[in-house]
């Protein structure tokens, strides 16, 4: 019989069985339009704050860590400085012109004569470990002068007292029509930086 | 008629069971009415907690901005460290790796035997680097050579008259203070480091008319390796 059960209900059990619809709808309105949103919204707000908190610890780490970061530069920067001074800064975009200014007092003071300078392949450091990149190269001039046995190593003793970084490379003497006019040959390789050694 | 018999019994048989006879018309709202409640003080409470999370949150995010600013230069000043450092490594790889030999040459000269004339010396050419991958990797070209590792001949050419005084400049090589020049033992049938090239009679005779050998000895120099 449909509406029979409520129909035959006494008013007391009607009442109750309304009173009790109506808190359970209250409580699953409660529940789902208040109850889950704010859990949600709490949730999110949680991660958020969590995030919020990392953040700070890493920032107030990274920041008590600076004077360490400072004197650690500071270290650094005393340890590249003889490299920066041994550097070979290309002159008007030339490494062979830079070269010549630094190494023409050095090949009159040895007595070689008709010194050409020119510019070779630059080659890329070898380093055991792969590199993400490579931040400095072997810039390398080669300088052809005439001379004596006597003046090539005069030069070379002199240059390698006032510029331990430069290494040498290539060389090559050949007996001339006298001790005085021999053909010396030399590539001499100085660090540098900025150049692209991707072949 | 006895009472019993005239007992009206308005509890059904499960309610004579139960532990609490209180009836369920009564029962069921009230339990209602405490799971609204509940639902109330369920919701108030994550109202409440959202307040406190969400104004812990934004103290820190204010914090964060505030110090902002200190934090980057800290983090550029990390970076420039970590570069800086990375830099320095490669440079001291370079370091061992220079070649000085003047020291050596400016000996040669007095250990020079007086019946050997020099035409030629020289330190050889590097190969070309090889930044090609390894057979069968793919990807782009390394940004440096697969070994650290250079080895360089150094070669002395001259003319002498007979094999005694190149013995003798050969002798002197293999001692002390050439090491610069002439690193590993190179024949080891003799045990010199000098591996002879060539050594025969001259085609263009001297100015006094003897007959000259020209000759040509190869050293294997001390390896440039870049290593820390």
């Amino acid at each position: 019989m449909k509406g029979g059960l409520l129909h035959n209900m006494a008013p007391n059990a009607k009442r109750s069985f309304m009173a009790t619809l109506a808190f359970s709808a209250v409580a699953v309105a409660i529940y789902m339009f208040g109850v889950l949103p704010s859990q949600d919204a709490l949730d999110k707000e949680g991660r958020r704050k969590s995030a919020l908190d990392a953040d700070q610890s890493r920032i107030r780490m990274d920041l008590s860590n600076a004077p360490n970061v400072k004197k650690n530069m500071d270290a650094l920067e005393a340890s590249m400085a003889p490299f920066k001074a041994a550097m070979l800064k290309p002159l008007l975009g030339s490494c062979a012109m830079r070269a010549k200014s630094i190494l023409d007092p050095l090949v009159a003071g040895a007595g070689l004569k008709d010194a050409e300078y020119s510019e070779e392949q630059t080659r890329a450091l070898p380093v055991t470990t792969p590199l993400a990149r490579q931040l400095y190269a072997r810039a390398a001039v080669k300088i052809s002068a005439t001379g004596s046995y006597q003046a090539a190593v005069s030069f070379l003793l002199r240059l390698e007292k006032e510029f331990p970084l430069v290494s040498l490379q290539w060389l090559e003497f050949m007996a001339g029509q006298s001790p005085e006019k021999q053909s010396v040959t030399m590539v001499l390789e100085w660090p540098t930086k900025g150049k692209v050694t991707r072949q | 008629m006895t009472g019993a018999a005239l007992h009206l019994n308005l509890l059904k048989d499960s309610e004579h069971r139960s532990s609490s006879p209180v009836r369920l018309r009564v029962m069921m709202p009230l339990l209602a009415m405490l799971a609204t409640i509940g639902a109330l003080v369920w919701w108030g409470t994550n109202l409440t907690q959202l307040v406190i999370v969400k104004t812990q949150a934004d103290s820190l995010d204010a914090d964060i901005k505030s110090k902002s600013r200190e934090h980057a230069e800290a983090i550029r000043q990390q970076g420039e460290v970590r570069e800086t450092q990375l830099g320095l490594d490669q440079l001291e790889f370079y370091r061992t790796g220079v070649r000085h030999i003047a020291e050596p040459l400016a000996k040669l000269a007095e250990v020079m035997p007086i019946k050997v004339q020099l035409t030629g010396l020289s330190v050889s050419r590097l190969p070309p680097q090889n930044l090609a991958r390894p057979k069968g990797v793919k990807g782009p070209p390394l940004w440096g050579p697969p070994t650290n590792v250079e080895t360089q001949k150094f070669v002395v050419a001259g003319r002498t008259t007979k094999a005694p005084p190149l013995s003798a400049l050969m002798e002197s090589l293999d001692g002390p203070g050439f090491e610069g020049l002439a690193g590993t033992a190179g024949d080891p049938a003799t045990g010199r480091k000098g591996t002879v090239v060539s050594f025969r009679q001259d085609s263009a005779p001297a100015k006094d008319g003897s007959r000259l050998l020209t000759f040509e000895v190869e050293y294997i120099m001390p390896e440039r390796r870049f290593a820390k």
